[in-house]
Parts: C-alpha cells; structure tokens; sequence
C-alpha cells in the first residue's frame, strides 16, 4: 500500500501565525507545562535563530530574548487544526490518518487520479499552501519510510519507490524518528548517527543487546515496516472556532480571525464534497455574552469569500456590548456539492450578488421579510400558500439544458378566481339594497359606489373541526369607478366584507 | 458495444456543435405577452435598466400588468423580485399568471422607509431582472432624488424596476403608465412621459390583461347578490364554473344507483 506523508514543519507555531499574521518574523515560543516548570515545545524560526531550542525553560529562552512572546502549546488544538486539514484533504485522497502534532499520512491509493504520485505530492502541497501553511510531502509503501523522509530528506515532494525504501532511509540521522530515549541513546553511545548505520548492523546482535525493540528499529531502519494506515473517522459537525488572543474591538480584526475559520470551514467542506446551506457565527464576547447570527444561503457553497461577504453584512450592523473573545461557525445544513458548471459569458459574480444582496436585506430587514411563497392545496383563501425560504432553482446548463423535466408553470386551478390584492384584515362592507334585495350600492374606499357587474356566488366552507371554522359566499364585483372586487358574506354573521381586488 | 458508444459520442458531439452554433439570446425587454400593450411601449415592452412607473386606481389592474412583466421574466429562467410595501400581494393569483414563485422573491419590510431602499438593493445588485416597488396605500412619495437613485440602480444592475405607485404619486420613470378601468369591461392605458411614444393610448378589453387566467366577464344583471334578510341565495353559474364537475355534477359511471345484488346471492 502507497502512502503519503506531508509533514507541516513546527506546524503548532504555523497554525499561530496564519491566525494572527502579525506575528510572523517575530520571536515567539509555544510553551507547555512540566514538572511544574513551563517549558518551549515550539520555536520560532526567528527565536531557533537567537538560540532558542525546544525543551529550554521559558525563563531561560526569555533572558535570550526579552521580547520573546509566548503561547500556551495545547495538543488538543492542535489536533483539531491537522483534522481539519485532513478533512480538507479528502478531495485528493481517500483516507488519512493523523500524526500529531506535525503532519499526517494519506492513502495514495488514488494518485493516478492526480496525475500519479508526484502529482498527489504536488496536489497535497497546494491545498496546504491555500490555507496557509508550509508543508514537505514524501511517498513510500511503508509509513515510518513516508514520514522519515519527509522529515529528515524531502524538498517538496519525493517519491520512494517499493524497492527503494532502505537507500532512502540510509542517510537519514536517528534522532527525530520517533525511537524512545533510551535505545537512542544505546544507538549513539555504539557510535551510530545514521538509520543506514543501525541497517547495516546483524539483526541477531542487535536483539540480543536491545531485546524486541531493538529488532523493531533495526526492521524500521531496513525499511520493512508492517504497520497500516488506520485511517482517522473526520469530524460528524462541520464546526470551528477560534480564540482570539486579544479580544476584537473593531471590524476589520474581527474579519481577519472570521476569514481564517471559514478558510478552513470551506476546505473541510469542499474535502468531504460537501456545501454549506445555513450556517450560525456565534460571537462570545469579553464580558461573558455571546451573539448568534445565521448565515442563510441561496444557493449551496463551500466559497469562503462568499460565505465572509455575508458575515461582513451581518455583523457589521450588530451594536455588541462588549469586544468579541471568540469566534464558532457551525455549519447547521448542508447538502452534497454538486458544483458549478459555467458556460461561456456566464458572470459568476451574479451568483454571489444574489446572496450579498439577501444577506444585507436580510439584517437590515429581517429574516422574516424576505421569503418565496408556495402555493398550497388548501380552499381557504387565507392559507392558500405559505412562506419558504428563498431558493431559487439552479439553472441548467450546456448540454444538460432541456434534460429534465419541465416545470409546469401554471397555477393551480384554484386561483383562477382569486384577487392580485389579498386583505388579510378584510374589510367590512355597508351594503345598500333595492326595493327587490339586490345590492345597488356599497361605501368603499369612502365613496358610495354603484355595484355595475355581479359574478358569484363561490361557496368556501371549512374547518368546522377546528375554532375557526368558516362559510362564506365570494363574489366578484365590478364597481363604479373602480375596478373587479372580491367581496363575500360570511355566513357566521350574514355581513359583507371586502377581501380583495382585481388589480 | 464499442459502435454504441462511438455513435454515442458522435451525437453528444452533434449537439455540442449545435450549441455552439446557435446563436446567444440578449433579453433587452420584458414582453408583458398582451400585444396591444406592448405596442404601446417604444422598446416593445419594458425596457431593462429603466424605471416604469405604472400609475393608476386601487383596482385598475397595475398589479397585474407587474405579474405579467414578473412573468416573463421568470419564463426567461430569471430572478425578479417584488417589494410589498402594504403586503397585499396574492401569491396563488401570480402563480396563476405564470410567475415562477420558486424565481419571485417578496419582499415586506415592516418600515415604510425603507422599501425604496429595499428597491434600490435588490435592482442594483444585478442578480433581479425585475424589481416591482408597490407604494399603494404605503404614504410614501418618491423624491426627485430617490428617482434618479432607482434610474442609476436599474441601469447599473440591467433591471426593470416597475414602481406601483397611486394616481396621485411623482413621476419616477423615464417611462409612465396610466392604467384606468374607464368601463366595466374595458382597460385604458396611457402613456404619460417616455423617451417617445408619449401620449399613445389604447383601451382594451378588461378580459385581455386576464386571459390566462380565463375569467368569465358577464352582462351587467346576470346574476346578483341577493339581501340575505329578504330572499334566499339565488346560485348561478356554479356549475358551470365548475366546468361540470364537483358535488353539482353528475359523474357518469360513479354518482348513479348501483344495481341491486340481492337477486345474484340468492338472498
């Protein structure tokens, strides 16, 4: 089984840069408790220079760098960033498996779809430059192969072939390889530096001096490595947060900390072939409180720039009473991502008004005023239809063009009698009668208007399980100097009301 | 198999070919499908990236001359867009119009002040192809500046913003519409400012501006509401509003007696 490595280098103090950039070429350090002494387990490039090195107390790093910064290393996080871009990698290959805190390994069992195993490599590195970190790829058919030369050997991608892997390794030093303490420095104090050193040694020698561990290492060194690619289950919730290490008072930092999130989000996404529908940005604010804001989509995306549009929008309105300390965006549905297929002179930017144009509407409004209306089945013209959300039906394109099916577009028969103007507080009539009792006229609109033409009566009754029942006879009514009228008598009460009109 | 396949390939690559031939089709006007009222226009229609101004009384039929424009934009598989500034729009009557409801966005802001804004949005975002702005029974007059605002948004966005306003309101298009129902059967439309044209009027039967919709438009004392206090209702044309079917009608095959089986049992 082919396997790729992609080792992120110092990946803890990267993922700390991306999300806040202003500390890239400073010294900064990720330090973790031990032995109640805190102590560096990352460093910098900028501190490695000035002499830091992992394991030196934060004290001592600090005398050689007064203006050294220093974060809480916390391996959870870090496990979660390398999920995610697991999980963002999915769209090259089939399955990964995490090894933290620094890279993960893929299955390269699909490469030929990239364009063989260099081209997965090639693939692999993108991805991971587009969501900002630096990363080193090798290819091998064991995985201690794979991730020792990615460590120790590669440059961009490298590829070891299935008979190769004992000359790759052979160069490669000890140390760094993931050996216990102990037998390293067994290894060394026999004068070894090199894995094609420990190679080279008779297996029965070394079992006898390091007992089964030895004889492991000494397989690992030769390149024959049984272990399999347990592949890591990826998140059941699209979700991420972040922490901010100041908290936000203005917009524009506020953005920066929403765009590094919803880089990831959507990476996780476009890897699982997923695309977001709705999503809520929770805001927690400084002072304990928190803002929910839901995003709601037209039409399903997995675009970042998109998706941050309309978070701008939304939250550029909200008056927040205190500054915002953290940041979660869940994704609360979405659907398979069927992508886009554009034709020539297709504007995409059009597809990205659209929901720009509903987000702004849709805080300055309100969700509830912006919505598509759906007919129903139903003969009470008051809950003829009803609101839904506004998703607009993705257009065919090219040669799918006339494949499906063609919506009828007519109505429902049912409205072939209903007004364009529908009062939902109908209005009561004052009917005036003749000597026979027929209707003459009637006060509308503050006029005594002459009824000329009478249609009906359409009988509706209904309902009589529930409260509201109702019964009455609809007529449309052509009155003077105003044009066809949808009026009824309800039966409950034998008075006439004005329910709309025929504009 | 490998000849299904190649003669696959070669009709997939016909109709590639015959896309690629056919020639790209430019919507410039919404056609309102009522060719006396088209012809009134100078474009044939409404024009894009304008505002039309359709004025008139509370039932002379605006609405659904927008419904119609709104119509035709739907069937050309665009967006369109309708500001309900008094929410009195019936969604089942624009269905049966012909709106594509899945493509009509309604809007119903609570503020009045902002339905032009809502309008301005919506047309300059350039995702509507038709943005209607219904001011009826709202209070809200338009300014000379929120009307050159609505020209530049609906020519920037390519929009046909239809502004719905009462008899009384200001002039905001370039293009205005007076719409009266001068009779009980007849519809009178005016044009009152255009780039040309003005001053072309056309009185059309009232049933025109619903054909679709196919409603019977009776001699005036057909039929009558009667005081429910000194006669009983009196029911007319139900049936045939029925088109001969429902409780009133008689199904052939299904409402007449059944046979007896007590003979064929024996009983």
């Amino acid at each position: 089984m082919r396997a790729l490595y992609l080792h992120l280098p110092r990946f803890p103090i990267q993922r700390r840069v991306v999300e806040t950039p202003s500390l890239a070429g400073k010294p900064i350090v990720l330090s973790e408790e031990k032995r109640n002494q805190r102590k560096v387990a990352f460093a910098s490039t900028a501190a490695l220079t000035a002499g830091v090195r992992a394991g030196m107390t934060v004290t001592a790093a600090t005398a050689l760098i007064p203006s050294l910064e220093e974060f809480p290393f916390r391996m959870e996080e870090e496990r979660n960033a390398l999920l995610s871009l697991g999980e963002a990698l999915l769209s090259i290959a089939p399955a990964f498996q995490l090894s933290a805190p620094d890279g993960l390994w893929l299955d390269a069992s699909a490469a030929a779809l990239c364009r063989g195993e260099e081209g997965l490599g090639r693939r692999a590195l993108e991805t991971c430059a587009g969501l900002g970190y630096r990363a080193q790829a090798a290819l091998a058919s064991q995985l201690f192969t794979a991730r020792a030369v990615a460590r120790d050997g590669a440059v961009g991608v490298k590829v070891v072939g299935s008979t190769e892997g004992a000359s790759a390794l052979s160069p490669l030093p000890l140390g760094n390889q993931g050996f216990g303490g102990s037998q390293l420095n067994v290894l060394r104090s026999w004068g070894l530096s090199t894995l094609g050193e420990v190679a080279a040694l008779p297996p029965g020698a070394v079992v006898a001096r390091m007992g089964l561990e030895g004889l492991r290492i000494h397989r690992l060194s030769r390149g024959e490595d049984d272990a399999l690619l347990v592949p890591t289950a990826p998140a059941e919730a699209f979700e991420e947060h972040l922490a901010l290490d100041w908290p936000a008072e203005s917009l524009e930092p506020l953005l920066f900390a929403l765009k590094t999130i919803l880089d990831r989000l959507c990476a996780r996404l476009a890897g699982r072939n997923r695309a977001a529908v709705r999503l809520s940005l929770v805001l927690r604010l400084s002072d304990g409180g928190q803002q929910r804001v839901e995003l709601v989509l037209s039409q399903p995306s997995t675009r970042a720039k998109l998706l941050l549009d309309l978070a701008k929008n939304r939250i550029s309105d909200l008056a927040l009473s205190a500054p915002v300390a953290e940041l979660r965006i869940q994704v609360e549905e979405s659907c398979e991502d069927r992508g886009h297929q554009q034709v020539l002179g297709e504007m995409p930017q059009q597809h990205d008004a659209l929901d720009v144009v509903l987000s702004r509407l849709s805080s300055a409004l309100g969700a509830e005023s912006l919505f598509a209306a759906e007919v129903d089945c139903v003969h009470r013209p008051e809950r003829a239809y009803h609101p839904k959300p506004f998703r607009p039906p993705t257009p065919e394109r090219g040669i799918l063009k006339g494949t499906t099916e063609a919506q009828a577009l007519q109505g429902p028969a049912e409205s072939l009698e209903r007004p364009a103007r529908f009062f939902a507080r109908p209005a009561p009539l004052k009917m005036e009668w003749s000597g026979q009792g027929g209707a003459v006229c009637v006060r509308l609109l503050g006029q005594r208007r002459k009824a000329l033409v009478v249609t009906g009566p359409e009988r509706l009754c209904g309902d009589w399980w529930e409260e509201v029942a109702y019964s009455r006879d609809y007529y449309r009514v052509h009155f003077e100097g105003l044009g066809p009228a949808w009026i009824y008598r309800d039966e409950r009460d034998g008075q006439f009301y004005l329910q709309g009109l025929f504009d | 198999m490998e000849a299904v396949a190649l003669d696959r390939l070669e009709a997939l690559r016909k109709k590639i070919r015959t896309l690629q031939a056919s020639p790209r089709t430019y919507l410039a006007t919404l056609r309102t499908g009522i060719p006396a009222i088209d012809e009134l226009m100078p474009t044939g229609g409404f024009p894009l990236g304008k505002v039309v101004e359709l004025s008139g009384e509370a039932a002379a039929g605006r609405t659904t001359l927008a419904l119609q424009a709104i119509a035709a934009a739907t069937r050309e598989k665009r967006l369109a867009a309708y500001v309900d500034g008094p929410g009195e729009l019936y969604p089942p009557f624009a269905a049966g119009v012909g709106v594509d409801l899945d493509r009509l966005l309604m809007v119903r802001p609570k503020a009045p002040r902002r339905l032009v804004w809502t309008a301005l949005q919506l047309a300059r975002s350039g995702a509507f192809t038709c943005v209607a702005l219904d001011l009826t029974h709202t209070g809200v007059q338009l300014s000379l500046p929120e009307c050159q605002k609505l020209s530049d948004a609906a020519f920037k966005g390519g929009a046909c913003i239809l502004v719905l306003s009462p008899k009384a309101g200001v002039g905001a298009g370039r293009v205005r519409l007076e719409v009266c129902a001068t009779a009980p059967r007849v519809l009178g439309l005016e044009v009152v400012r255009s780039g040309s044209g003005a001053g072309r009027k056309v009185s059309l039967p009232l049933a025109a501006l619903y054909s679709r919709l196919s409603l019977p438009f009776p001699k005036p004392g057909e039929s009558e509401i009667r005081n429910p206090s000194s006669a009983p209702f009196k029911r007319v044309k139900l049936h045939s509003l029925r088109d001969g079917r429902g409780i009133d009608g008689t199904r052939p095959g299904r409402d007449i007696a059944l046979p007896a089986l007590a003979g064929s049992l024996g009983l």
